[in-house]
């Protein structure tokens, strides 16, 4: 009998970890720690798990753990992170595959959780930033808030937002990060006076950089309604099938005589995952008056069935009541071939808006989602305004 | 002006604790371990791994794919033109017209189409898969990683190069490094080449060495400059590749940039098995 409990002792120091709980995860770029978390808990007879930047959080697609290997899979973008279990750590490597070969970037994580660290009142608000780069300077718009996982905010350019980012704080020094397993984004940067000074870096060893100045509210980036332009002479035209195999064009009674928001997006993009609730909202707001909305998707495998699933996967998480169409597969390029009436087509989403003619009144590249604080809601305020004012021109036309 | 390099192993002594376990035991570090053997499996897998590449052309005024007079004659595929239009790159044939999304495999019969490079100077590869050999390395050599400082570019001009690739990319000259390799010390260029569509961009160094004909590339290898914060960087040759032509003659072979010579032998990173393009040995600069 004695020998049970050095056998039991035995056992459980042979046993693997268990990689169950929460973990304070970052991908070494060449110039400093990408900061991110990462939950894993078991399910059933497997694993699952989570990746977060703050509290946003984006489940893997698979988890697998054997022996001391744990495997994190992001099958969207062909991403995995693979390492090392120890009872307190993991060690390993992220990478994802693309036309140019897989791209790799040393990972690791300990026990925990990040630390909460709210930044000072003198670091929050809009930034009016510059990139400095060796092929020319370019605009960005930097909005940093406290969260409930502290200091987040995100990156505004021309063409939209980066995402949600989460990170970290010390005394006037900050690194905030976005890491959703395709896009490697890391800010950081310390206040000098009233200036902001800093570096971001994108993938694991490009580093810009950047200077930023409070915003005064002058215009600093290029207004998302003048990015892309449209022909105007002639009622937009479109033709896609829907989820279900229908030919769906403009000329369909249910848009005829109604004003139409035409929503250019993506399953792939979070941005379209941000705009999507508010364009739900929008359109059991105002759908009774006359509002219809249709989504052209354009996706990532080409592959009908495939892109279907996705879509109707996206249509079934935002409640989605109105048509999605398979308008193509996700490229700047391509989705521009398949509507010819826009002019510089560069960014998912974009929204068009048309008045009850059919013709295009206005054309809004990107969408400021909820990581941009404030502007978010103007945002919906601005979308609101423009779908009341077509719906008044349209009683205006209907009556005269 | 003259720039100090100092291999890693001089650092050991007083940097121990600041180093990773992998490099403190002088094994090859983990990530790239798993950067060889992942390159490895791509380069003998994937459809688009440039050992399947069949044939690569400019689209420039189009090209005819399909019929053996044609510019790339593709058995069993009917005639297909391949042209650009507004930056777009289109392909006609008896199904009709798509587009060819730039940098995205596209299948057509048994074949794959990656229509990459900037607009107006657009590059069409066709894949077969045919399956390859898979990449080599020497083993790894912690005295051939050094770290040092750049000295800056004045003027920093722009130009194109072709990138590992063989594709044309935006470029401009960063500056110039001097390090110690085989007793004397060799002044490499250093450009900042941009990663089209992305944010990203690399400083990159395309070098010649003594080993090129003897166990590496005869045409040059390229490596990356890493930024390791406060104005410092890494040059790690266990890193050097080969450009696509080592395993392809489909692929353009980059010009050896004017100076970027080490007599003395790098015995590290990928080396060359044959099966690319005949290349003069080192010794000539190009521009």
């Amino acid at each position: 009998m004695k020998l049970w409990p050095a056998l039991l002792a035995l056992l459980i120091a042979g046993a693997p970890p268990s990689p169950a709980g929460s973990w304070r995860a970052a991908l070494v770029l060449a110039g400093g720690d990408l900061p991110f978390g990462l939950r894993i808990e078991q399910s059933g007879d497997g694993w699952r798990g989570e990746l977060c930047n703050g509290r946003r959080c984006n489940p893997f697609s698979s988890v697998r753990v054997a022996g001391d290997s744990v495997t994190l899979e992001l099958a969207d973008y062909a991403a995995t992170i693979r390492a090392r279990l120890t009872p307190d750590s993991l060690t390993g490597v992220y990478q994802n595959v693309g036309n140019r070969g897989p791209r790799t970037i040393p990972f690791r994580a300990g026990r925990g959780r990040w630390p909460v660290t709210p930044a000072p009142q003198r670091l929050l608000g809009s930034w009016d930033a510059t990139y400095f780069s060796d092929f020319g300077d370019s605009p960005r718009v930097f909005e940093l808030r406290n969260g409930s996982a502290g200091l987040e905010g995100t990156i505004i350019s021309n063409t939209g937002d980066y995402g949600h980012f989460a990170g970290q704080v010390r005394g006037d020094s900050f690194a905030l990060a976005h890491f959703d397993g395709s896009f490697v984004y890391l800010l950081t940067g310390a206040l000098h006076g009233d200036t902001l000074r800093g570096v971001f870096h994108a993938g694991l060893r490009s580093q810009t950089p950047w200077i930023a100045v409070r915003s005064t509210g002058t215009r600093h980036l290029k207004a998302p309604t003048e990015v892309t332009r449209a022909d105007t002479t002639q009622p937009f035209r479109f033709a896609f099938r829907d989820l279900d195999g229908r030919l769906v064009t403009e000329r369909d009674p249910r848009f005829r005589g109604k004003v139409v928001m035409v929503d250019v997006f993506g399953t792939w993009c979070p941005t379209c995952h941000d705009a999507a609730p508010d364009l739900v909202r929008l359109y059991r707001k105002y759908h009774a008056r006359g509002l219809e909305i249709v989504g052209l998707a354009y996706e990532v495998s080409g592959d009908t069935a495939v892109d279907a699933r996705l879509v109707r996967r996206y249509r079934d998480k935002f409640a989605i009541p109105f048509p999605l169409l398979l308008a193509g597969i996700n490229d700047t390029e391509a989705a521009a071939a398949t509507l010819p009436q826009l002019q510089g087509f560069t960014s998912f989403p974009t929204t068009i808006f048309l008045g009850r003619d059919g013709r295009v009144r206005l054309v809004h590249a990107g969408y400021l989602g909820p990581a941009t604080g404030a502007q978010h809601g103007k945002q919906i305020e601005a979308f609101e305004r423009e779908v009341e004012r077509l719906l008044d021109d349209a009683k205006v036309g209907a009556g005269s | 002006m003259t720039i100090r390099w100092t291999g890693r192993t001089a650092r050991l002594a007083t940097g121990l604790l600041l180093l990773p376990a992998a490099l403190w035991s002088q094994g090859i570090p983990a990530d790239l371990a798993e950067e060889r053997a992942s390159f490895s499996q791509w380069l003998a897998t994937d459809p688009v791994s440039p050992r399947n590449a069949i044939a690569r052309r400019e689209v420039d005024t189009g090209l005819l794919l399909g019929p053996d007079s044609g510019d790339i004659p593709l058995p069993g595929v009917p005639e297909q033109r391949v042209t650009e239009r507004d930056g777009r790159v289109l392909l006609q044939g008896p199904d009709g017209e798509r587009v060819l999304p730039r940098g995205r495999p596209t299948s057509l019969a048994a074949f794959t189409l990656l229509a990459d490079g900037a607009p107006g100077r657009t590059v069409l590869t066709v894949f077969q898969a045919r399956g390859g050999g898979k990449a080599a390395f020497y083993p790894y050599n912690p005295s051939l990683v050094f770290e040092g400082t750049l000295a800056p570019a004045y003027p920093a001009t722009k130009q194109r190069v072709l990138g590992v690739d063989g594709i044309e990319a935006d470029a401009v000259e960063a500056g110039t490094v001097s390090v110690p390799v085989g007793g004397g010390s060799a002044r490499l260029r250093v450009l900042r080449v941009r990663t089209p569509g992305t944010d990203e961009s690399e400083l990159t160094i395309f070098f010649r060495d003594g080993s090129n004909s003897a166990g590496t590339y005869p045409a040059g290898r390229f490596v990356e400059l890493v930024p390791i914060g406060a104005g410092r960087y890494r040059l790690d040759f266990n890193r050097a590749r080969n450009p696509y032509c080592a395993y392809n003659s489909v692929y353009p072979c980059p010009a050896p940039w004017r100076g970027n010579t080490i007599a003395a032998p790098v015995r590290a990173g990928e080396q060359y098995l044959g099966g690319g393009l005949d290349a003069p040995g080192a010794g000539g600069d190009g521009r």
